[in-house]
This record gives C-alpha cells, structure tokens and sequence, in this order.
C-alpha cells in the first residue's frame, strides 16, 4: 500500500491496525507519515510497553529520514537504558534523529571532571545530568536548624562545581535535574514544617539550584514532574531495589518528552503563535446567530471555563506568544464582540493578526504566518471544530493541531499538556513581543496606501543602534541567536558564554542592531559575530535577523557597519558563508543582493566575499545609525 | 484461573512483538539462552509487557530469579 492509498484509508473510518500500518509504512520507506501515524497513537502518558514498541519501530528508521542530528550524553547513578529509548522515541517526534550515549553506572563526576573522558569524546551537544533525589547528599542533625543554610548551600555548590567544569571543558548545552522530593518521611506531617527535615532540605535545594543555575544550563523540574505523575507511583520500588532504575516506567514517557521539548527549545523550535478560532473556543455559542447577548462568556459553567481560556491565552501573550484569529464569521460582527462584550478577556489589540472571514482556514493560516513572517511550523491552530482541525492538519501538516475534548472545561489541560511553548530562557524582549508583531500589521496597512517602497520606508522613519555585545543585551542575544531559523545564514549556535568568549577575543566582535521607526521601538533584531580570519579577511562567522523587520533595508544597514568594522580592524575582505537548511531558503540570495561575489559552491555552503577597495559605494538604506555605542565587555 | 495453553498463546504474541519474531513458540523449558536478544533490558521489557498482558503485579524478587517461562507461568496462573 502506498502512502496516499493510507490517507484515504484513515479518511474513511474503517478500523485498522494503526500499529501494524506503521511497520508497513516503514517498510516501504514512507518514513514522514510513518512517524506521523505513530505519533498520533502515542501519548506521553502512554503505558511504557506501547512506548517501547513505538521505540522499537522508530529504530528501524535511517537516522537520515529523522531529522537533525543530536548527540545526547546521559550521566546517572540510577539505569538509563529505557529511558534512553524512550528518549529517542520523543526526540525523533521532535523531528530529531539522536545519539545517545549512557555513561557507565555512578561514573558522572569522573567523567565531567577528566576532560579526556568518554564523555567529551563523545562530542554531546546535550548532556543530560539525571540526578535525583537520591544524588543530593544533604547532611544536617535532626533538630539542627542553624546548620540548614550551609549544609544546603554546600549541596548546591557541589553541582556547580559540575556545571563550570562541563562549561570549562565544552560547549554542550546542560539540562540537570532538582530533586524529587520522595513521599516518604519518618517525621510524617510534621517534615513539613521542620526546617532540617529531608523533605524541607530538598525543597530549599530546589530554590536555591534554580537561583544558582547559570545561562547554558536548564534544571528540568523534577520535582514538579514527580507531583504532577502522582508522587505515589513515581518511584516503582520494585524496579528500584531489582534494577536500580529511579523512576516508574510508566512515568518515564513523560520525562523524555519534557526532555524532548526543553532540547527542541533550545534549538528554536518552540511554537511562536496560537491561532485561535472564535465560536466555541472562545466563547460558547455562534456570535454571528446569537449575537453578543446571546453568547455564553462569563456566565455559567462553561461561560466560565470560555472566561479561562481567554485569561490563558492573554498570559501567553504577556509572556511573549503571539495571537492570531481566525474564524468564520463576518469581520465586523467578530470585532464588535470583543469591543463590546464585558467578560471578554481579549481585546482586539492583543490579537496581531485577525482573520474573521469565509476563506478557507488552510488559507487564512497560511495569510497568518506570511503576515507575521514566521514558519508554519511555529503554529498551533486552536478550533473546536473537527472538520477544521482536519483541514488544517490535511493541507498543512506543520501547524500543530490540538486535538480538543468535547468539554472546554478541559481545553486548557489538553492544550498545555503538549508543551508546545517550551522556553529555556526569559527576556525583557518577550514581554514586548505581542506589541512589536501587532505594529507590524498596523505598517502593513499604511503601506497598501504608498504605491512606491521607498517612499513608504522615507514614511516610516527608521533609524538603528548598532552596538557590541553588553550585558543588558546579553539575554536577549543569545535568544536571537538560538531561536532564529529563518533569517540565519550558518545556523551556528552559540551560548550566552559563548558569546562572552568570542566578543573578548582579540579578532573577534559580537554585534547586535536595534531598530526604532515612527511606530516605536522594534527591539534588539539582529545579532552578528564577525570573525578576523589571518590579517586582511573578515569573516560573517553567523548572521541571524529577525523576520518581524524583512525588507525595510536593515540588512543593507547593518552589510554597511559590518564593512566599517572591517576596515577598523584593517581587513579589505568581507567573506560570508551561506549554509542551507530546510528553513533559511530566504537568505539564499541575500549575499549576492548585497553586491557580494561567489567564491564556491557545493551543496553544504555557498561561500561570498566582498574586496572592500573595489567597493566604495555603501549599500543603499533607509535607515539612519542613531547611534553606535562602544561595547562594555568589562561589565558582561 | 487461566489455563496454561492460553498463556502460552498470548506469551507467544507477547515475545514476538518484543523480539521482533515472529518464529518465537515458548515453552516451559524457554530460558534467556534460547531468545536471541533477551538480555537483562529486554527481561526488564518483558516483564513490564507480562505484568501489563496478564493485569498482574510481581515482587522484586521474582522480577530477578525468573529461570523459564514455565516459572513465569506459574505465577501468572496463580495470580492472573
């Protein structure tokens, strides 16, 4: 059977043996819509036998047919060799073909602190410290309040002293786990209010790892994850004492998919946007029949599950996920809804951008992202209705579609089990976000009413701060540099101390450029790393740019202080590399459209260069330096 | 209590999905030396699948002293 003959057998309802499906499908190599199949049939909750089948069929996929390449390395003195399955199963979910490598039982301080270990010749781009509770030596005197804070201080000091020689040693990024605080304790109710009990040692453990966590290291929440499995059956004691493994199978499916996540995080691929459908997902009811009196919003049980979601989502977008609509309703009527109705928790202006129309919603989804100028795949399309999850699904297969319980009681519940907005870091830029993608779609209106672009661009008033890497900017660069897809011409990845590293270094500076027009402030949008290569070329070592601020001239503005960096540092060659990869198609032709020639070709990169004294024209821009400042590298 | 046939048909569908063969025909003198691939991770699989298979709980001790299948049998017989 073919693939398609596949999509047309699951359009018809007939039953079918979705497992036995899979193995077909891999046998013929339709390895997508094999790991596709197999995805909508496997829940992390699901019972660990299922998992482990699914993980057994997974392995008879070509790592190639995966996804991207990721080495992980897992460190324990608990057996991992499940997990890591399991692992693997989320990972290539994730679209991720991983390595993963399991150090010998109890070697995890010796392998981190003996930098020719096997653990670095590995070569982990992830390496995962699977502690437990069990690995955290607190030692303080039954009754010995004044020895808390030291004994926990040191517990603490003990796991940094592991994360600053992993950093010393490599450039991995590090998950660790806090502590899940076991059930069991001999002072009973009592452990809770004793401050030397094990149980209150862990949880200020907890506090403080978290507080002492460095960029470059992500705690997964152990202790969270245990409470929300059921402390009770998190540990299978059974397995424990025969086999040493420290977590329940079945609750082990979980971990790896947070584990999945929180590495599909940090490599960008996070979602950015829910779209929102309106009738009975916002509110109860159809506005368009029964009209702003007549929709459940507020008022009633499910009004108040509907007032929930609004709130959920208002969050997100405090947080930095952008809103869109899109729905099937007349504009107008759509509109007046959360202009008018008082329990509406959404205003028009949080939505950025706001399809109430009769189009088809694989169209409208489509409009969405193009408007915001974001990947399909960092979608989540939100509707109640089956036929349009469907369509969606059908037409494009990168947006995420929930599937939704009938209830909208339990909306929330499902669509946050997902993990879809995953983030391993926070900054001042996220908060703002929402507002920036929402001015947007205001500058996309005026320019319908320029006919020429340059004189829109003259409209718009644009100047730029370029600046060398500084601390207040730290975060938010490293964020850009992690997340971007699109505009990223090398895809290199580099972390927060990486970054440090590399704007210290004598031929080396770290960029970043912020964009202010006459809608406000467009926030820290591109990042460059230059690198002096011998002693007349400077090389654009990696390149990333936000999407929100596409043909407005920066790149020709920042191309031009990228070449006055080049002559400052004496070089008369600016060289840039373009790596493809699935998603910076848009980028393919930007060297040659900033006057660079080619130099070679061949399916890993294009390599450009531009000789600065056969150009002395600067590219032509719209925008205008506000100001350069100098970099505070003393201060970072 | 389920008779010994009927178990050793559903242990049969249950070792041939987790080793991956379908030629797999268990016995009571079945030990970890004739299953190509039954190592001390697979048991560990195994058993999770028997436990879920036959809605059964072992101890530790049996999970770790399990000789055949015919012993694993028993057990299921006994408990199931």
């Amino acid at each position: 059977m073919s693939g398609t003959e596949f999509v047309r057998m699951k359009n018809g309802s007939r039953p079918v043996d979705e497992i036995a499906l899979v193995r077909q499908l891999i046998a013929e190599g339709s390895y997508e819509q094999a790991l596709a199949l197999l995805r909508s049939q496997v829940a992390p909750a699901e019972d660990f036998s299922v998992q482990a089948k699914a993980s057994r069929l997974v392995s008879k996929i070509p790592a190639s047919a995966l996804g991207k390449p990721v080495r992980v390395a897992l460190l324990a003195s608990s057996t991992l060799d499940q997990f890591s399955d399991l692992l693997k199963l989320w990972l290539a979910f994730e679209g991720f073909a991983a390595e993963i490598w399991i150090a010998s039982f109890d070697t995890m301080h010796a392998q981190v602190l003996d930098k020719d270990s096997e653990l670095y010749r590995f070569q982990p781009d992830v390496i995962w410290l699977f502690n437990t509770h069990r690995d955290v030596r607190i030692e303080v005197a039954l009754g010995d309040t004044s020895g808390v804070g030291a004994a926990v201080a040191a517990a603490v000091a003990g796991r940094t002293s592991l994360w600053n020689a992993l950093k010393a040693n490599c450039s991995a990024a590090i998950l660790d786990n806090n502590a899940d605080i076991p059930v069991s304790d001999v002072l009973g109710n009592f452990a809770g209010q004793a401050a030397w009990s094990r149980r209150n040692l862990l949880r200020r453990f907890n506090l403080e790892l978290a507080a002492a966590a460095p960029s470059g290291v992500t705690i997964v929440d152990f202790e969270h994850l245990s409470s929300e499995y059921g402390k009770r059956g998190w540990v299978d004691r059974r397995y424990w004492y025969h086999s040493k493994h420290a977590i329940n199978f079945q609750a082990q499916g979980a971990v790896a998919f947070v584990g999945a996540r929180t590495i599909g995080a940090m490599k960008g691929l996070a979602k950015k946007c829910v779209v929102l459908d309106l009738d009975n997902t916002l509110w109860g009811g159809v506005i368009g029949d029964d009209g702003i009196e007549g929709i459940r919003l507020g008022v009633g049980a499910d009004g108040e599950a509907y007032v929930d979601i609004q709130l959920w989502a208002r969050s997100l977008k405090e947080r930095g996920i952008i809103l869109a609509v899109c729905s099937k309703n007349e504009h107008d009527i759509a509109k007046d809804a959360f202009e008018r109705h008082p329990d509406m928790q959404l205003k028009f202006d949080d939505i950025a951008v706001f399809r109430a129309n009769w189009e088809n919603k694989a169209d409208n989804i489509r409009y969405i992202a193009e408007t915001l100028n974001i990947g399909l795949d960092s979608l989540v399309f939100v509707d109640d209705n089956p036929v349009e999850r469907n369509l969606v699904r059908q037409n494009l297969p990168m947006v995420a579609v929930p599937e939704l319980p009938q209830d909208p009681a339990e909306y929330l519940a499902t669509i946050e089990a997902q993990l879809y907005f995953e983030t391993v870091s926070f900054s001042h830029e996220d908060t703002e976000r929402a507002g920036f993608y929402r001015k947007n779609a205001e500058r996309a209106a005026q320019m319908g009413t320029f006919t020429d672009q340059g004189e829109y661009l003259t409209y718009l008033n644009q100047t730029a701060e370029a600046g060398d890497l500084d601390r207040v900017n730290l975060a938010r660069m490293a964020q850009l540099v992690n997340k971007s897809n699109q505009f990223n011409l090398t895809t290199i990845r580099y972390s927060e101390s990486e970054l440090i590293r590399l704007a210290a270094g004598p031929g080396s500076r770290v960029r970043y450029y912020r964009l202010i027009d006459r809608y406000g402030d467009n926030g820290l949008i591109s990042v460059v790393v230059l690198k002096k290569i011998g002693e007349s070329v400077l090389e654009v070592d990696l390149w990333v740019m936000s999407c929100r601020v596409l043909a407005r001239t920066m790149e020709e503005f920042i191309f031009n202080d990228i070449v006055g960096v080049a002559r400052t540092l004496g070089c008369g060659v600016v060289l840039g590399r373009f790596r493809p990869t699935a998603k910076n198609k848009l980028v393919a032709g930007l060297y040659e459209r900033l006057g660079l020639a080619k130099v070679s070709e061949s399916a890993e990169e294009t390599v450009w260069q531009l000789a600065l004294d056969g150009d002395p024209a600067a590219r032509r821009t719209y925008v205008t330096a506000a100001h350069v400042k100098k970099g505070e590298l003393a201060d970072a | 209590m389920l008779n010994r046939e009927e178990v050793v048909e559903r242990l049969n569908h249950l070792f041939r999905d987790i080793f991956d063969d379908d030629d797999i025909s268990v016995t009571d003198a079945t030990t970890a030396a004739d299953i190509d691939g039954w190592d001390s991770l697979a048991h560990i699989t195994l058993i999770l699948g028997v436990e879920r298979e036959f809605r059964i709980k072992m101890t530790a001790a049996e999970v770790g002293s399990l000789k055949n299948v015919g012993q694993m049998i028993d057990i299921i017989t006994a408990r199931g």
